[in-house]
């Protein structure tokens, strides 16, 4: 599903060099709840950006779903992005403007798809999420918990390959954090959908089947 | 689908930003509002002129003798390749119906200059010209009072006024016009007619309302280095300017070498035309300078709207909008705004340039060509000033845009 090979990535600051990935490799197969925790500055917000191919690595091989997408253009990038990949971002950013269902239908329209079939696809997975009865309220009349459910059906409606949630629970207390990570679960594991949490929470890690760790720019084996 | 949603979003971006979204369209409108206005007013008194001209009628052709360079060919003296002398001759002129079948009818003219005085009071602002009978017709003037000089006035000591003229002899008391007496430089002439006012301009080469006209014969022998200067000819119902031009030219050719220049309404009337195309040029000109002004407005609304909404575009850039999108995105924005701007433009420069004819008391027109440049110009602006912000947008990296807030 997701092979990745010696991704190296460096940054350079002013005169010096600075390697925030030094050879990663990790493979996610379908159907597998992956966290990769660290502790902050580890690289693993690095490592998400390029899962999510939102930052390209300095080296290395990326294959996802079989294809490399490492030196794809732009454009090619985007729609990647749009099909194979749902993101769970820990401030939800969902937009501002639109109700719970307009968000969630939103990659779609970048897919160029609307209509009947969408909206109604949309609210299928609000139901899926418990939202279905908020599905007309904007973000800033939703607690957090809420909005990290419009934004989980948001990453669903494009049936990605994968579902990559950067801190997905970090803005939220315990309980509802819980929720959401009990929300993932259960997606896991009655849709058979591939998840990779990456957090620092060895709390959420444990709730996870198998746990990367990362250490300064390497995964320790 | 991705065009709906963008123009759905373009509009409520717009109003919720109000304060700023309104200032930029301020802009816009003046911008647009005055290039509009002058086009519109350049249009309006290319017209009004139009108008005054063509009063007089197109089929009218002057002939004016060619001043400088010409050697002295025979045209006259009743003695045709004779004696050199380069006057156009009276019977010469009132020979072109008769010879020229295109035209029917030919008023020539003499200027006279000397002090003109009535009652030992000196008349300002008048001047004395010789003219036929055909005069009045072909110049489309109109009797207010008394008749015009006819060809029995030959040699007489008979004047008829313009109504300036008039005017003037009734501001220093006189109540019976018809039988005043005007000196002009040893002469006595007694009035027999005031024409009606006209308005000036057009093809009369002359100010009809501060004319003192006498007969030709007489103005040929009165006024100094009198001499036949131009002529003013009617063609012929059915035949063209062009054609009954080359005949009178054929005319004079046949008496020795042309030495006339003949005019017809369509040459002034295009050249008119042409110079009021330059003026309403350099005055849309100088109304693209608010445009511009108005244009950097757009412009920087846009730009601010980009920075303030990085975040968003790094989420759309996140769910897969492509950098073409983005771009669409925010240049609809930048459109929708310049085109509102425009269409208020268009409402304020026509009632500027409607309040600019009515004071003026010029006849307004409606242009739609400036109607059409506006909405053009608008939409040039919008994508123009638009653009450059909407680049600055796509081409944000996403990582950055997400992170910032």
């Amino acid at each position: 599903m997701l092979q990745l090979l010696d991704i190296r990535k460096s940054y350079r600051i002013g005169p010096t060099e600075v390697n925030v990935l030094n050879g990663v490799s990790l493979e996610v197969q379908q159907g597998e709840l992956v966290s990769i925790m660290g502790p902050s500055g580890c690289g693993k917000s690095t490592l998400m950006n390029i899962i999510g191919l939102l930052d390209r690595p300095s080296s290395g091989s990326y294959c996802l779903d079989g294809s490399e997408v490492t030196y794809s253009n732009d454009d090619a990038l985007s729609e990647i992005r749009n099909r194979r990949i749902g993101f769970v971002f820990q401030q939800y950013f969902l937009l501002s403007k639109l109700t719970a269902l307009e968000n969630v239908q939103l990659p779609m329209v970048y897919r160029g798809e609307s209509g009947p079939a969408v909206r109604e696809r949309a609210m299928e997975l609000l139901q899926r999420v418990g939202m279905h009865e908020r599905a007309h309220h904007r973000p800033a009349e939703l607690s957090g918990g809420q909005q990290q459910r419009v934004a989980i059906a948001r990453a669903l409606i494009g049936r990605p390959a994968i579902i990559l949630a950067d801190e997905p629970t970090g803005a939220l207390d315990t309980q509802v954090g819980g929720e959401i990570m009990e929300l993932f679960k259960t997606l896991n594991s009655q849709e058979g959908i591939t998840v990779v949490i990456i957090t620092h929470d060895p709390g959420i890690a444990r709730q996870c089947a198998r746990v990367a760790v990362m250490k300064d720019g390497v995964i320790v084996p | 689908m991705i065009l709906q949603s963008n123009l759905k979003e373009a509009v409520s971006s717009l109003l919720a930003s109000k304060q700023r979204t309104i200032l930029a369209l301020i802009g816009i409108v003046i911008g647009i509002g005055s290039v509009i206005a002058m086009v519109s007013v350049g249009k309006i008194v290319q017209e009004e002129s139009l108008r005054q001209f063509k009063e007089m009628g197109t089929d009218i052709l002057t002939i004016e003798k060619e001043f400088g360079g010409a050697s002295g060919s025979a045209l006259g003296g009743g003695m045709p390749g004779n004696a050199p002398k380069r006057n156009l001759s009276l019977p010469v002129v009132m020979a072109i119906p008769s010879r020229c079948p295109g035209i029917t009818a030919a008023a020539p003219s003499v200027r006279g200059s000397g002090d003109i005085s009535f009652n030992g009071k000196k008349l300002e602002r008048c001047s004395p010209m010789g003219v036929t009978a055909s005069f009045l017709e072909i110049n489309k003037l109109t009797m207010r009072e008394g008749r015009f000089l006819s060809d029995l006035d030959e040699q007489s000591r008979y004047c008829v006024i313009g109504s300036l003229v008039a005017a003037e002899l009734q501001k220093q008391g006189t109540t019976q016009l018809l039988g005043s007496r005007i000196r002009l430089g040893d002469n006595l002439f007694t009035v027999i007619g005031v024409t009606n006012e006209v308005p000036q301009g057009g093809m009369r080469r002359f100010e009809p309302n501060e004319m003192i006209y006498l007969h030709i014969t007489t103005g040929l022998r009165v006024f100094n280095n009198a001499e036949i200067s131009s002529i003013t000819a009617r063609v012929s119902p059915g035949t063209s300017n062009n054609a009954a031009r080359d005949q009178v030219m054929a005319y004079f050719t046949t008496l020795g070498k042309a030495q006339v220049r003949i005019t017809s309404p369509e040459e002034i009337i295009a050249q008119m035309e042409k110079q009021m195309q330059m003026f309403t040029l350099l005055l849309g000109a100088i109304g693209s300078i608010s445009l511009i002004v108005g244009g950097v407005g757009v412009m920087n609304v846009m730009l601010v709207s980009v920075t303030e909404r990085r975040r968003e575009i790094g989420i759309r850039r996140a769910l897969g909008a492509k950098r073409g999108d983005i771009r669409g995105q925010f240049l609809i924005e930048s459109i929708i705004l310049s085109l509102i701007g425009g269409l208020l433009g268009i409402l304020f420069g026509v009632g500027a340039s409607w309040l600019i004819a009515h004071f003026a008391q010029w006849q307004f027109v409606l242009s739609f060509g400036a109607i059409l440049l506006g909405v053009g110009v608008s939409n040039a602006v919008g994508i123009f000033f638009g653009y450059y912000p909407a680049r600055q947008a796509s081409l944000l990296d996403p990582i950055v845009a997400l992170k910032s807030d």
